[in-house]
């Protein structure tokens, strides 16, 4: 391949250069791995039964139809999958699932039973021939509710045990909530009584799911003396923990292996198809592929829909004295990851401002619809949808310029956030300033006229990173010189798996492209705590440098051996022939890699170091709003973001851009329609998400930071883009037209409504 | 999809007879595009399946006509955007082929296909049915002859029995007739419509001599607007005039709710955009 | 169950027969017998552009196309027939060298697409090109860097025939 940017493939310099991604060719040839695609002989087909309503107890399954089908080899019900493994629940922070639906179903699409053939066709319309009746019980929707709701999703509380602050709910009964979070910092009753304004509002967001274009898919291959998972897994080291756990068997029978992600964004995270595929493969005795369709990712996860109740109290010069937030997380019927999205991005509910008087609630619920989880942003982008748009209304009631608003209140460098941590290296100031500069903020506006309105918004926003986490990291220099990268990072369209060559090539001194990257697998990559919440490039960028530092420390000694002078260029294949009379032998160079943390106090919610880094990011957009249709066109977005140092400034654009336009799908229009727990529009042709047309004109401007604790001054990137479109879109909005939308999406018919409702002319209800 | 008999007759009435009026599992296949959406998502199950891909090649061509077009009903929408022949003499069908659906489909879809599914979101239907096209409809006892404006009977359902075939189209050129057809999304800019609005008109913005509105999408089936027509004939076209035109149009049509859009909502797009095709129309359409 | 028929048809420009069910669509047809899995279905709805196959030089949703449909003597291309051990194309060169994809899944299809787009129009504008392609949906988004990938394509294209 003759291309400009290969030639530059240079020793020296790695880190910062547009290195093009290593799996270029196969991604771009078609031939790249992923498990949708993967076929093993004599493989099985599962197709799933999926329930039909949202809360019930099972009273029967008939299955008696499909078994008749010719080709059909096993239907199958929980029951059998009890005889395999007795105790079938699973999760990351309670045992809460069941591999297939168990004595109740707990919402629309919940599987119930499965059938397998060879001809996925065949398993197909077996299924579709499987009947069940349900005693139904009533369901619970919406997360406000389900806090005081009577009717309860689970008998019985089961936390995994992984987490502390889960422990009190064991056995937990009579309750929907599945995490009760809270800060506490100063005097907020004393604060709000003082204060001379007062504002509160309630935001929502809307549900809305990551369609990853692989959906989830997994084979698995049990044989009596271990078990192989080939899995489309962001996290392959916590599925291999929680299949071992299931089985009762030691993690080195367990093999998980994740070749590359069709995307994930969140979806992909701890356990999901792997403990049915497992099931399966044991009860058939052959390997099995569970694979969803793009209208079964409708019920495998969501985002969280969110309910904020935010409240604010104002001294007479416009200083946030007091805020108090009530955040409510829509989590379907199983608990996933929502617990740790309720508490990791709940602590950075009050927005990046300097509050003296704070209190936060946050709560998981449970509910009937599709379990939620984390995606892209891991709750920040609700928060922020919420505090943005508050801000603003709270500087327009003010009569105070948003910007003057925002500086003044502004949570700075040194100073500290509500946790009680001190902010470091977060360039909140640079970024507010340079977003600012770049949507020319002090010149005057053109408010548009006629029929066509435009107007001008912004936002700010702050995200911890999940802490504390491992990860594990291994380096082998072969006999020959080359060097193999062993890190179980997954690597999902991110490009992590260049950033992290291009670390080994920095230490190493030789050209990122010679270094390779070992597909997932957990017999030889070592521990990694996930791919999630923009951790990798720190977490792992610290342990793979650490391992690449520990092999070259290695090879010095090596040289030293064999008489070679202090930083010779002897190469490296010389050292081990020298050192072996051939070339033979091998470097390991290890890495670990897990950041200092202090617990939040119990009650308080306090910690002086609460997380390994921060990421900031601002938005900015301009729109025009048609004022007879209510259609509303982004005309310009400003993305600025404090990224650290930049490992690859290509793939670093593509992530910034592409995270931002996803977000213009969760602002704009994507939605989720449900009624009666059953989502209407499970399908591309009505769930829509953005193509060509709908990507707004973009600046993505990173501001010069470098993260002093960062693997070379980086810290994670992939998704601060997302923060604050949402309400920077919405600010615009209600500068252009006057009104004030408080829930997502922002499609047509809800700014037509708002501008009508405001004219004195609602619209109707048909 | 669950598995099903493929039937390839090579002539439209070797067709005709493998289908059966009376079973519904039995149907019609051209490109398949739309059909198979159905059949994927389990909504329709069939026990066979009759390819019209191997019937006679005319049934595949456009041709110009004295007064306009035949257009036959295997031709692919690709086809017809291609043709020069339609470009000349119904410029608003190559101009509306562009936002429809994507190349892929439109490579293997038919007109006869667009048709004969009676889905309300497409945006032929009301083109043709706007431009006065009529239809050769073939079946068991001969051919009839049935405009457009009177193949639909409902969502996604038509007046054609199960053993009717949709051969060709007849197309009167535009002449000196003016049109135009707005799309509507309210998701993403490539969503199916939310309403569809198709105009063609005689005469100028001094007076309207004759009008044919079409809507669709936002209606259970697309749907002349009669009462909107009857309000554009005759005056000064102006904004008063197109105002009641607009409010003609929202008040005569029937609505559909759904993901997007609920009816008050529709019935206000229908309003403004029955006035700004009427208007894209009289200043040409780009 | 249905009647299997046997067709032949040229793959990639290589001479094959296949044995088709009436069910199965063009993407099983590749994936199954072939190996190829460059196209992919996904939406299953044609909307995404994933399963793209050109056939008999026409782009088609192989997740929407009976493989039934393919006449004797057919020509099927997939992204698989456009590279050679030494050289990409100029198309997927350009996507490599701009970074225009991000986790690959929709990449092929893409890469036939602008192939189609660069074939009809060689030197496009930008609502030339989002018009083409608005059949094409990156969830990653990665829609500014096709836009460049294409035009830089469009130059390759043009210096590789006056080359």
């Amino acid at each position: 391949m003759a291309t400009t940017t290969q030639d530059a493939a240079k020793v020296g310099a790695q880190v910062g250069r547009s290195v093009q991604r290593l799996e270029s060719r196969e991604k771009v040839t078609g031939r790249a791995e992923y498990t949708h695609t993967m076929r093993l002989p004599n493989m099985l087909h599962a197709k799933m039964f999926r329930s039909t309503v949202a809360h019930g107890r099972i009273k029967s399954i008939d299955t008696s139809a499909a078994k008749k089908v010719p080709g059909v080899l096993h239907v199958i019900t929980i029951d059998d999958v009890m005889k395999v493994i007795p105790n079938p629940y699973y999760g990351p922070a309670f045992h809460d699932q069941p591999i297939l639906a168990h004595e109740k179903v707990r919402f629309v699409g919940e599987p119930v039973a499965v059938v397998l053939a060879a001809d996925p066709h065949v398993a197909e319309e077996a299924a579709q021939l499987i009947t069940a009746e349900y005693e139904e019980l009533p369901p619970v929707f919406d997360e406000v509710d389900a806090l005081t709701s009577k009717v309860y999703v689970h008998d019985e509380l089961k936390p995994a045990g992984t987490f502390a602050d889960l422990k009190h709910l064991k056995d937990a009964k009579n309750t929907n909530m599945a995490l009760d979070y809270r800060l506490r910092k100063g005097d907020v009753d004393k604060a709000f009584a003082g204060a001379a304004h007062v504002f509160e509002h309630e935001f929502k967001t809307q549900k809305v799911l990551h369609l990853s274009f692989e959906p989830h898919a997994t084979i698995a291959d049990y044989r009596d003396t271990g078990v192989t998972l080939y899995t489309a897994s962001q996290g392959p080291s916590f599925v291999r923990t929680e299949i071992a756990r299931l089985l009762g068997w030691p993690e080195n029978k367990v093999r998980i292996k994740v070749p590359f992600l069709g995307s994930g964004y969140g979806s992909k995270l701890y356990i999901k198809l792997e403990a049915l595929a497992l099931a399966l493969s044991m009860i058939a005795r052959r390997p099995v592929k569970v694979a969803l369709t793009f209208e079964e990712m409708f019920y495998q996860i969501t985002k969280h829909p969110c309910t904020f109740r935010i409240k604010s109290g104002l001294d007479k010069d416009g200083r946030i004295v007091a805020r108090k937030c009530e955040v409510f997380w829509n989590g379907g019927a199983y608990a996933d990851i929502g617990p740790r999205v309720t508490q990791k991005s709940g602590l950075t509910a009050t927005g990046p401002y300097e509050i003296d008087n704070v209190s936060i609630d946050s709560y998981a619920l449970y509910t009937n619809v599709t379990p939620a989880g984390a995606l892209r942003g891991f709750g920040v982008p609700q928060l922020v949808w919420a505090y943005e748009g508050h801000t603003d209304m709270i500087a327009r009631a003010l009569k105070m310029d948003p910007v003057a608003f925002r500086r003044k209140n502004l949570l700075r460098e040194g100073r500290p956030h509500a946790t009680g941590t001190i902010l470091k290296d977060a360039a909140t100031e640079k970024v507010l300033d340079k977003l600012v500069e770049r949507m020319n903020w002090s010149q005057p506006f053109d408010n548009g006229s006629g029929t066509v309105k435009r107007g001008r918004g912004l936002g700010i926003a702050i995200k911890a990173v999940i802490t504390p986490t491992t990860s594990v990291a291994i380096v082998n220099v072969s006999g020959d010189g080359s060097v193999t990268l062993y890190c179980g990072t997954s690597d999902m369209g991110q490009g992590s798996d260049t950033a992290m060559a291009q670390m080994v090539g920095e230490v190493l001194n030789i050209p990122t492209e010679s270094v390779r990257v070992t597909p997932r697998d957990t017999d030889v990559t070592p521990y990694d705590m996930g791919t999630l919440g923009s951790r990798s490039l720190f977490h792992m960028g610290h342990a793979v440098q650490r391992a690449a530092e520990h092999a070259r420390d290695q090879l010095k000694a090596l040289a030293r051996e064999v008489g070679e002078p202090e930083n010779s260029n002897t190469p490296i294949r010389e050292l081990f022939v020298k050192r072996y009379g051939m070339q033979a032998g091998n470097v390991i160079g290890t890495g670990v890699f897990k950041p200092d943390y202090v617990p939040p106090a119990p009650g308080t919610g306090l910690s002086d170091n609460v997380t390994a880094f921060w990421m900031i990011s601002g938005a900015g957009a301009e729109v025009e709003v048609d004022t007879e249709t209510g259609h509303v066109k982004v005309t310009r977005l400003v993305n600025v973001l404090d990224i650290g140092k930049a490992i690859n400034p290509q793939v670093v654009e593509s992530q910034i851009s592409g995270a931002a336009s996803m977000q213009i799908g969760f602002t704009m229009f994507e939605k989720m329609h449900l009624d009666g727990g059953q989502v209407t529009n499970a399908s591309l042709a009505d769930y829509k998400i953005p193509g060509f047309h709908d990507i707004p004109p973009m600046e993505n401007i990173t501001v010069d930071t470098y993260q002093s604790n960062g693997p070379f001054g980086a810290k994670g990137v992939g998704e601060v883009a997302t923060f604050c479109v949402s309400p920077a879109i919405a600010n615009a909005i209600d500068d252009a037209v006057g009104v004030r939308l408080m829930e997502l999406p922002l499609n047509p018919e809800t700014v037509f409504r708002a501008i009508r409702a405001k004219a004195g002319q609602p619209l109707g209800d048909e | 999809m669950t598995p099903f008999e493929l039937a390839e007759p090579t002539s439209l009435k070797e067709a005709i007879k493998l289908l059966d009026p009376d079973d519904p599992t039995i149907r019609p296949v051209g490109g398949g595009t739309a059909l198979m959406l159905m059949m994927k998502a389990g909504v329709f199950k069939p026990v066979k399946l009759i390819s019209l891909r191997r019937i006679e090649n005319s049934y595949s061509t456009i041709a110009a006509t004295g007064d306009g077009l035949r257009i036959g009903a295997m031709t692919t929408l690709a086809a017809l955007e291609r043709s020069a022949d339609v470009k000349k003499a119904a410029p608003l069908i190559t101009r509306t082929l562009k936002t429809l659906s994507n190349i892929r489909v439109r490579n293997v879809a038919t007109v006869g296909g667009a048709l004969a599914h009676g889905d309300p979101h497409m945006d032929l239907p009301p083109v043709l049915m706007a431009l006065g096209a009529t239809l050769t409809v073939m079946g068991p006892k001969g051919e009839r002859k049935l405009a457009v404006e009177d193949l639909f009977a409902g969502y996604y359902e038509t007046v054609l029995d199960k053993d009717e075939l949709i051969a060709e189209a007849h197309v009167p050129a535009h002449g000196t007739k003016k049109a135009a057809y707005m799309k509507v999304t309210t998701g993403s800019a490539d969503d199916w419509p939310a309403l569809g609005v198709a105009v063609v008109l005689e005469g100028d913005a001094g007076g309207i001599k004759s009008a044919r509105i079409v809507a669709s999408a936002a209606t259970d089936k697309a749907t002349r607007l009669k009462s909107a027509e009857a309000a554009l004939i005759g005056g000064k076209v102006d904004d008063t005039l197109l105002a009641k035109v607009g409010d003609a149009a929202a008040d005569e049509a029937e609505y559909i709710a759904d993901v997007r859009g609920s009816i008050s909502y529709k019935r206000e797009l229908m309003r403004v955009y029955v006035r700004r095709a009427v208007r894209a129309a009289l200043e040409g359409a780009k | 169950m249905s009647a299997t028929k046997t067709i032949s048809f040229t793959l990639n420009g290589a001479p094959v027969t296949a044995d088709v069910k009436p069910h199965h669509n063009l993407v099983e047809l590749l994936q199954g017998q072939f190996g190829l899995t460059g196209a992919r279905e996904t939406c299953g709805q044609g909307l995404c552009g994933c399963c793209t196959v050109i056939v008999d030089g026409l782009a088609v949703s192989g997740c929407l196309y009976l493989a039934a449909f393919l006449n004797d003597g057919a020509e099927v291309s997939t992204v698989e027939g456009l590279d050679t051990p030494a050289k990409l194309s100029p198309v997927q060169e350009a996507f490599v060298e701009t970074a225009a994809f991000q986790c690959g899944y929709c990449t092929p299809g893409f890469i036939l697409m602008v192939g189609q787009l660069l074939d009809e129009h060689p030197d496009p504008d930008d609502d030339q090109i989002k018009h083409y392609l608005t059949g094409n949906l990156c969830r990653c988004a990665t829609y500014p860097q096709v836009m460049e990938a294409v035009r830089l394509a469009a130059k390759k294209r043009k210096a590789g025939a006056a080359a």
